[in-house]
């Protein structure tokens, strides 16, 4: 008797952690789809926009597959020939410091987040928050520690790249990203560290509230820049 | 008895099962709604963000057919026993114009900035910034004092702010940064309310800008040698 007592219990027990599971599931489905339901024609854009994001994704895999087959092709067709073979190695070796091929190699990681501290009298709200500039300056001093190639939340830095503040988020290669800041950097380690010196930006950011990581690593992948770079106004003067 | 209790376990393990599986699939749908970022944007933000991604997919697009065509050229080459040092050099001339090892010239403004006389003077963040807002407006070359603005390059204050470092060199006043780009939209980039030329007037220094239609811009002048990426 006992025994079936506890049975049902404990039976009991589960059926309603289970139901109140279910409920908080599906208030929460409930909550998300109250935005995204506001109207149809916005619900079209969205799913629109899926379509193109996933056309994209698509394309780029065929055109980094590609990529490599013209890697080879070009091997294959200078290989026979020194002063082609030489020309072959700067483009090889010139994309990857342009950034049009993903890259490897020893170097830091370094994340920036948020603080969140309260403000106080002393502390203004917004300096906890991570800036465009912020980034702006950690870049420009990871380059100047040797940086060979660098990434903010996977955006590769190249030779167009800029830094703008969108609110809440900031803008890199057109693309949205948030905190927290990724920044990847491939160069000699014990100088990329060197962006903790005092006096340096991180010490600064972290004076105000911001929370900085920097973690040493002897094995970084940095992703090939996810766009193109099309020149519309420059032209090369004839030689 | 025994069979009343066999009917219980049974029934009890299909409602369990079946509660469970219920959450599994909220769990998913939970899970694919937050992948996308999209949901709790506007109807005008969402059309931007689809221009942008039209935008996107049409240029990798395009990159895609313009890289698949040079392959076959390849092949045909080889088929042909052509020399494909054409092919080859093409190539290298492009990836030289990325690396900023060419010449170049186009339309474009040039901005000259000289620091005011009883004022802290113009620093390397003030040109940091002045570069970023010119890329972000779709700048396609820049250089300051004839140094080429490449993507590994650094702007630095040396013995604080005695002088400024480009590419590692030193540059003096007056800055003059040439720009190749849109006209309208470099020079929009840098003046109106925010715009940096703007406010370093308002600080006391001289900054002026020049429309051109021709802007010259030297190569970087220095090897860019790289030792850990692979």
């Amino acid at each position: 008797m006992t025994n079936k007592k506890i049975i049902a219990i404990i039976l009991g027990v589960m059926c309603f952690a289970l139901s109140l599971g279910v409920v908080v599931q599906v208030r929460t489905i409930k909550s998300t789809d109250s935005t995204i339901g506001q109207n149809q024609e916005a619900n079209a854009l969205r799913d629109e926009i899926l379509k193109y994001k996933e056309r994209y994704d698509n394309r780029f895999k065929e055109l980094e597959t590609a990529e490599k087959t013209l890697e080879q092709e070009r091997q294959e067709a200078t290989k026979n020939n020194s002063e082609l073979e030489q020309a072959q190695q700067k483009i090889t070796e010139g994309n990857k410091i342009t950034g049009m091929t993903e890259v490897t190699g020893p170097g830091v990681t370094i994340t920036l987040t948020d603080g969140k501290g309260i403000a106080t009298s002393t502390l203004n709200p917004s300096q906890l928050i991570v800036h465009d500039l912020d980034v702006l300056s950690v870049v420009n001093e990871l380059i100047n520690a040797g940086a060979e190639a660098i990434s903010i939340n996977d955006q590769r830095w190249v030779l167009t790249t800029a830094i703008s503040c969108r609110g809440n988020t900031i803008d890199i290669n057109e693309q949205r990203i948030g905190a927290p800041f990724v920044i990847k950097a491939i160069g000699l380690p014990e100088y990329l560290s060197g962006l903790e010196r005092v006096g340096g930006y991180l010490e600064y950011m972290k004076q105000d509230g911001v929370s900085v990581k920097l973690e040493k690593s002897n094995n970084i992948t940095i992703p090939k820049y996810s766009g193109v770079i099309n020149f519309e106004y420059l032209k090369n003067v004839e030689e | 008895m025994k069979k009343g209790k066999i009917t219980m376990i049974i029934t009890i393990g299909i409602a369990c099962f079946a509660l469970v599986t219920v959450m599994m699939m909220q769990f998913k749908v939970v899970n694919e709604t937050d992948i996308t970022a999209i949901e709790n944007m506007q109807e005008t933000e969402l059309k931007t963000e689809l221009a942008n991604w039209k935008t996107k997919y049409d240029e990798i697009n395009a990159q895609y057919e313009e890289i698949t065509q040079k392959i076959e050229e390849y092949k045909n080459d080889e088929k042909s026993n052509n020399e494909a040092s054409k092919l080859v050099q093409e190539e290298l001339e492009q990836t030289n114009t990325l690396l900023g090892l060419t010449d170049v010239h186009g339309e474009g403004i040039v901005i000259t900035l000289k620091s005011g006389e009883d004022v802290t003077a113009i620093s390397a963040d003030d040109l940091l910034i002045m570069v970023n807002a010119l890329k972000f407006a779709g700048a396609e070359a820049i250089s300051i004092n004839d140094e080429r603005i490449i993507n590994t390059t650094d702007i630095v204050d040396i013995l604080d702010g005695s002088f400024i470092k480009i590419n590692g060199q030193r540059i003096l006043e007056p800055y003059v940064i040439k720009v190749i780009g849109n006209q309208s939209h470099m020079e929009s980039a840098v003046t109106g309310n925010g715009g940096k030329v703007q406010e370093l007037q308002t600080l006391g220094h001289t900054a002026t800008i020049e429309k051109g239609d021709d802007i010259k811009i030297e190569k970087y002048n220095g090897e860019i040698e790289t030792k850990y990426i692979e």
